[in-house]
């Protein structure tokens, strides 16, 4: 019997030793091959050996395994962070879900028979005491399955359906007023285009969870990228201690930066230097402030037999759910005070099990919820986007926007509305006046029109009008050639080959042609080729009207990665600009509007801090203003990964914004030209009920190179073209660019949000 | 001329390229042309075969390729290009595309800037009214509201109720439309709306301008065409006098042009018709020198039966029918006039020699299109080989031809079914007649094909429409 357990005792340290040689990967560590020593040693010895000797040199291992996981543990790398999270013994949902909730139900999932079996929804239970009744609390859990290296879970990369299938049942849940629990366990989501596309269904969930009326909590193990946002904005995040958070995957980063092209592998010490560059470890992102609180895991990660572990994450849950709860609940004072001596009770060490707290809450808690987080996420990565403006202009800028945002309320809101009953009621009166006027003079008039021969008269009217020179201001027209801007391509003689040449026939076209007055449009097939993005600046909104805004907002290098800033020089030298946006108040045909533009060529249009604040000043300002926000993507790549989680974390606020404008009865409506890509799309831009393409761009989660590389299908020709992403129903229509103006000028005066002034 | 000159490229085919080349020959300029596989038996490739320069003969996959066209003249060394008409003759993106490369050609033709705005039939319109000439009454400018443009239809349609017409009729057209697309006709006011939202539509998607533009139909006139020729900087502009091209065949294809436009020697009309004549060369030559014009080129009117001119549209361009004012016209008495000579003289920046004063007007003169057609079949190109193609030679005849007279003659699919233009002259209309008809009865045309027999009854149309000609 004895032997027996002695036995599996060393058994269980070799699976230990397994799983570390596994954490540690092909590094040579000095301390992973003292363990295997002693182990071998152990083994050498253990014939000659009695029982109770057997079992003193077990207990004896087995301590300096303790001591020596204990010394590896605090020399964890990010790189055997990622190891661990990706290990097959890591903890799943599956686990969670046995060991932390006391029952559950899984709601559509039979495991390869899912509808997308690495997304797990499941309805749950916490029984908790108050005096001497219990309650089982329900909640929502939505969380990413990995399993213990199932196949057909795909890793825990969910596919768009399944993030649909997440945010029915938040809205489920919100119906049921019951919070939500989400555990992110994925590497990223899956790039597939389908109907819905991967990054149409993220922007859904993320612009849905920016103002669900329950409480939120997520729980984040392996948080990489889309995949993650699209279930992970909350109201409170918890992090395992040796889990990451990051924008891309290591590799890929490491693939980017060493500038990889067509699926080669990064060196090992280079992909190290990434993941420790990018800070997605659970320590750095809490002092970045993306997520709230750290839930410490057992020595070498979480799995599946660490019970103690389990009751911790159950503890923490309950803690933060209740905090949520409470700070929600009745007047401010009570608030504050009921949350203060909840901390302090909990400090005290409180039983949470034996501590009922009500997790739904009433319509007016609802409504704070939601407004806190905003606030929550608005507050989120003002580190990482110094605002340079001289203070004397940003306290003029403050006290134009009070102005503003006072005058749009007396104007609008409460002057206009009664002005218009006003008008009506005079032009009633007018025209009733007007027909009397006429009754009472036309015997007069009939004999009139006799005596002068009225007839005659009018006639000759009709002919001046008919023939005469009309007037026709045409500059302001701004179309079909005459255009203000002119590329500076357009001055190289030289002929241009439509890519369509072979599809259409298209011939050669000049280069002054083709840049000039066909604005980069092939006549023939119009294909669109690239332009800068001056062109539209000039060409689309009306001349002199733009006034740009908060353009002193620079982008940094926050994470300090190294090379990096020369870069980031290089670009804001070359385009003039401080980050890749820049927003400005225009006017299109007198319609005032606000816009946020993305600029291709300002490191490939990627967004991070800076961009993402510009972004929400700019929603902020429209709202202010009462006037439609045009969100104009000359070109996008993705989020900046060099600002690693700062740049990610730019997908829930900005939508957040998005999400307010709306909200506030905004018209919200999104441009794309040439190549948009990842994040941006998968969040602020997808998430807008009207989104444009010019023909020939392409619209999309991931480009065809990281396709093939992630899922090892090469994806067919066209395959993120905007006919393609209007057949997925992402965008609403496609407009040739040399009617941009136009459309737009008419989309302004037939679209329109309920609380627009702008005409 | 003086070996100064630049060569030519004839960017052409068919009859104008003869005529081209031959113009070259009478000035003594070196020519090149071009050819693709269809037309290796044609005129023009056997005059630069005989007569052109070293270098002078180039194969070209098409006629529309603006690349492939100026390798072609910069390997020959041509310094100016003659686009004929059709092809790149009206195209201004093409004529800027040569001022503008690296090595400049001589577009001869007149400059881009003035193709460009008097291609655009609102442009024309607003020009011509800004100046006082004549335009069809209707709107100058596209209209892109509904509302504005029913009322604005009302009043056309009230206008021509007055003036006494009693079916009114009201055209909608794209206004970036042309060739005949995107134009309809309202005969019933209340129908307006319908019209108009189908033709804006239609634009829209054709044309990507939803401009429309609304004008009185005006029925049952007489088209007429002023000549014009300017030199360089638009120094010294002259009229070579008017013609009438009002009969047409089905398609709207001109098929028997006279001048002068109206004989009222011969015939009487309800206006006085040479005031008429007078007034629109007068307003044509307004507009050339408003404009700048530089070269050769067509102001087209349309007369209704009031006398009423209205002017209709520019060719800026050299047109199929100039031989016809030609032969009327006599510079300092001497007859032989060459339009296209006289155009590439003044495009390659050689003064006129001669003003408005020394040009005077001589006898009357028809000009028959023989084009493979067939008459009983709303005028569908003929296709198949023309076995005999004769004509009797008179001093009075000036045919013009790119058909081989000697040999049998393939007419290629590809472009339009154009053999010959037949000119002739008359010291009056009724001689103009009565040797049109004989020259009809000597031509001799034989082909093989389907239906080939109808070759003949093409002649018959010509022969059944001069009796017509020039009366209202």
């Amino acid at each position: 019997m004895h032997m027996m357990e002695t036995e599996k005792q060393i058994q269980r340290l070799n699976e230990r030793l397994a799983y570390i040689r596994d954490i540690f990967a092909d590094k040579d560590k000095p301390d992973v091959n003292l363990l295997a020593a002693a182990m071998e040693k152990h083994l050498l010895r253990s014939p000659s050996m009695n029982p109770s000797e057997l079992r003193e040199a077990a207990l004896a291992l087995e301590e300096f395994f303790a001591s020596i996981e204990k010394k590896l543990d605090h020399e964890l790398s990010p790189m055997d962070l990622v190891r661990i999270v990706r290990h097959p013994q890591r903890i799943c949902l599956r686990d969670i879900l046995e060991n932390v909730y006391d029952s559950y139900t899984e709601i559509g999932s039979m495991d390869e028979h899912s509808i997308d079996p690495s997304m797990v929804i499941a309805r749950a239970y916490i029984t908790r005491t108050s005096g001497k009744r219990s309650f089982n609390q329900s909640v929502m859990i939505i969380g990413h399955e990995k399993g213990h290296g199932e196949d057909f879970r795909n890793g825990g990369s969910s596919k768009p359906w399944g993030n649909a299938k997440a945010l029915h049942y938040m809205k489920v849940a919100e119906t049921e007023n019951i919070p939500i629990h989400t555990f992110v366990f994925t590497p990223g989501s899956y790039p597939v285009e389908d109907t819905p596309g991967a990054a149409q269904q993220i922007a859904a969930n993320i612009y849905e969870m920016a103002s669900l009326r329950v409480p939120v909590i997520s729980v984040i193990s392996e948080g990489g990228s889309g995949g993650a946002e699209a279930i992970s904005l909350a109201d409170r995040r918890l992090m395992l201690s040796h889990g990451y958070y990051s924008v891309i995957s290591p590799e890929g980063a490491a693939a980017i930066e060493g500038r990889l092209r067509g699926g080669g592998r990064a060196a090992n010490d280079l992909v190290e230097a990434c993941a420790e560059r990018m800070k997605i470890t659970a320590a750095d992102n809490l002092r970045m402030g993306y997520v709230d609180h750290v839930v410490i895991e057992p020595r070498l990660g979480a799995r599946p037999f660490h019970y103690d572990f389990f009751r911790t994450l159950r503890h923490e849950l309950l803690r933060v759910t209740d905090e949520v709860s409470i700070s929600m609940r009745g007047l401010r004072p009570f608030r504050e005070m009921r949350l203060r001596s909840r901390r302090k009770r909990a400090a005290r060490g409180l039983d949470f099990e034996k501590a009922y707290v009500r997790w739904n809450l009433p319509p007016s808690a609802q409504i704070r919820l939601v407004n806190r987080r905003h606030k929550k996420y608005r507050r989120l990565s003002r580190q990482a986007a110094p605002d340079k403006t001289p203070l004397s202009r940003r306290i003029s800028a403050a006290w134009q926007e009070v102005g503003w945002g006072l005058y749009s309320h007396f104007m609008h809101d409460m002057i206009q509305k009664r002005q218009q009953k006003v008008a009506e009621y005079v032009d009633e009166v007018k025209s009733e006046w007007t027909l009397f006027f006429e009754r009472v003079l036309s015997p007069w008039n009939k004999l009139l029109d006799k005596i002068l021969g009225a007839s005659e008269r009018v006639n000759r009217e009709t002919m001046r009008k008919l023939t005469e020179l009309s007037e026709w201001n045409v500059s302001l027209e701004q179309r079909g050639g005459n255009w203000v801007y002119v590329s500076a391509r357009a001055r190289e003689d030289r002929a241009v080959s439509c890519p369509n040449a072979r599809v259409h026939g298209c011939l050669d076209l000049w280069a002054p042609d083709l840049y000039g007055e066909f604005a980069g449009v092939c006549p023939n097939c119009g294909h669109h080729f690239p332009m800068e993005y001056q062109w539209y600046l000039h060409n689309v909104f009306d001349q002199g009207s733009i006034f740009e805004f908060a353009a002193d907002v620079e982008c940094g290098n926050p994470l300090e990665m190294e090379n990096f800033t020369p870069k980031l020089e290089e670009a804001k030298r070359k385009t003039g600009h401080k980050s890749a946006c820049m927003v400005f108040e225009a006017r299109i045909h007198d319609a005032r509007l606000v816009v946020a533009m993305l600029i291709g060529d300002f490191r490939g249009g990627t967004v991070g801090a800076a961009e993402g604040e510009k972004f929400i000043r700019a929603a902020e300002r429209a709202t202010r203003k009462r006037v439609p926000f045009l969100a104009y993507v000359h070109g996008t790549a993705g989020i900046r990964i060099q600002e690693g989680t700062n740049g990610l974390i730019q997908m829930p606020r900005c939508t957040m914004a998005v999400r307010r404008y709306i909200d506030a009865g905004g018209l919200y409506i999104v441009c794309y030209d040439t190549n948009s890509y990842a994040g941006p799309v998968a969040s602020f831009l997808g998430c807008s009920p009207y989104q444009f393409g010019i023909r020939s761009a392409n619209v999309g989660f991931a480009g065809p190179g990281v396709i093939a590389e992630t899922t090892g299908m090469v994806p067919p020709p066209h395959y993120h073209n905007v006919y393609k992403a209007l057949a997925r129903g992402h965008i609403q229509g496609i407009w040739d660019r040399r009617e941009m103006r136009f459309n737009l000028s008419r989309a302004l005066l037939t679209m329109g949000g309920r609380n627009l002034y702008y005409r | 001329m003086s070996g100064g000159t630049p060569k030519i490229l004839i960017a052409n085919r068919g009859e104008i390229a003869v005529r081209i080349a031959r113009a070259c020959l009478k000035l003594g300029v070196d020519f090149v042309c071009i050819y693709t596989a269809e037309d290796a038996q044609s005129g023009h490739v056997r005059l630069a075969r005989e007569h052109g320069a070293k270098k002078g003969l180039y194969r070209v996959s098409s006629y529309h390729d603006a690349n492939e066209l100026l390798a072609v003249a910069d390997d020959s060394g041509a310094g100016a290009l003659h686009p004929g008409y059709g092809f790149f003759a009206e195209d201004y993106r093409f004529a800027r595309r040569m001022q503008r490369r690296e090595r400049p050609l001589n577009f001869i033709g007149p400059s881009w800037q003035v193709i460009r705005d008097l291609g655009d039939k609102i442009n024309t319109k607003r020009l011509a009214r800004s100046l006082g000439v004549p335009t069809v009454p209707g709107s100058d400018k596209p209209i892109y509201d509904e509302m504005e443009a029913e009322k604005f239809a009302r009043t056309i349609y009230e206008f021509q109720l007055q003036q006494g017409i009693e079916h009114p009729v009201i055209l909608v057209k794209a206004s970036a439309g042309g060739g005949g697309m995107g134009i309809e006709e309202v005969h019933d006011i209340d129908l307006f709306r319908s019209v108009f939202r189908r033709i804006r539509n239609y634009a829209a998607r054709q044309f990507k301008d939803e401009g429309v533009l609304i004008e009185q139909r005006i029925r049952d006139f007489n088209h007429l065409e002023v000549q014009i020729l300017a030199e360089r900087e638009a120094a010294n502009i002259v009229h070579f006098g008017t013609r009438n091209c009002s009969i047409q065949s089905d398609g709207l294809q001109k098929r028997l042009e006279a001048a002068p436009g109206f004989a009222p020697a011969s015939i009487s009309y309800g206006f006085d018709a040479q005031k008429l004549l007078d007034a629109i060369t007068a307003h044509s030559l307004i507009m050339a020198k408003a404009v700048g014009y530089d070269n050769i080129g067509t102001w087209e009117w349309i007369v209704t039966r009031d006398g009423a001119p209205y002017l209709m549209e520019v060719n800026a361009r050299v047109q199929v029918e100039n031989g016809v004012s030609a032969a009327v016209t006599r510079i300092r008495g001497e007859a032989g006039v060459d339009l296209i000579a006289e155009q590439i003289r003044t495009a390659l920046g050689q003064p006129l020699g001669y003003s408005q004063e020394d040009i005077s007007f001589e006898g009357s003169s028809l000009e028959y299109r023989i084009i493979a057609e067939d008459p009983k079949r709303r005028f569908s190109p003929w296709v198949g080989r023309i076995e005999k193609f004769q004509w009797e030679q008179k001093d009075w005849i000036n045919l013009h031809t790119h058909v081989p007279t000697g040999e049998p003659y393939d007419i290629p699919t590809e472009f339009d079914p154009n053999l010959a233009l037949g000119i002739v002259w008359g010291k009056d209309l009724e001689e103009a007649k009565r040797r049109g008809l004989e020259f009809l009865d000597g031509l001799v045309l034989e082909g093989r094909g389907s239906h080939a027999d109808e070759l003949k009854s093409n002649v018959d149309f010509l022969r059944a429409r001069t009796e017509g000609v020039l009366v209202f």
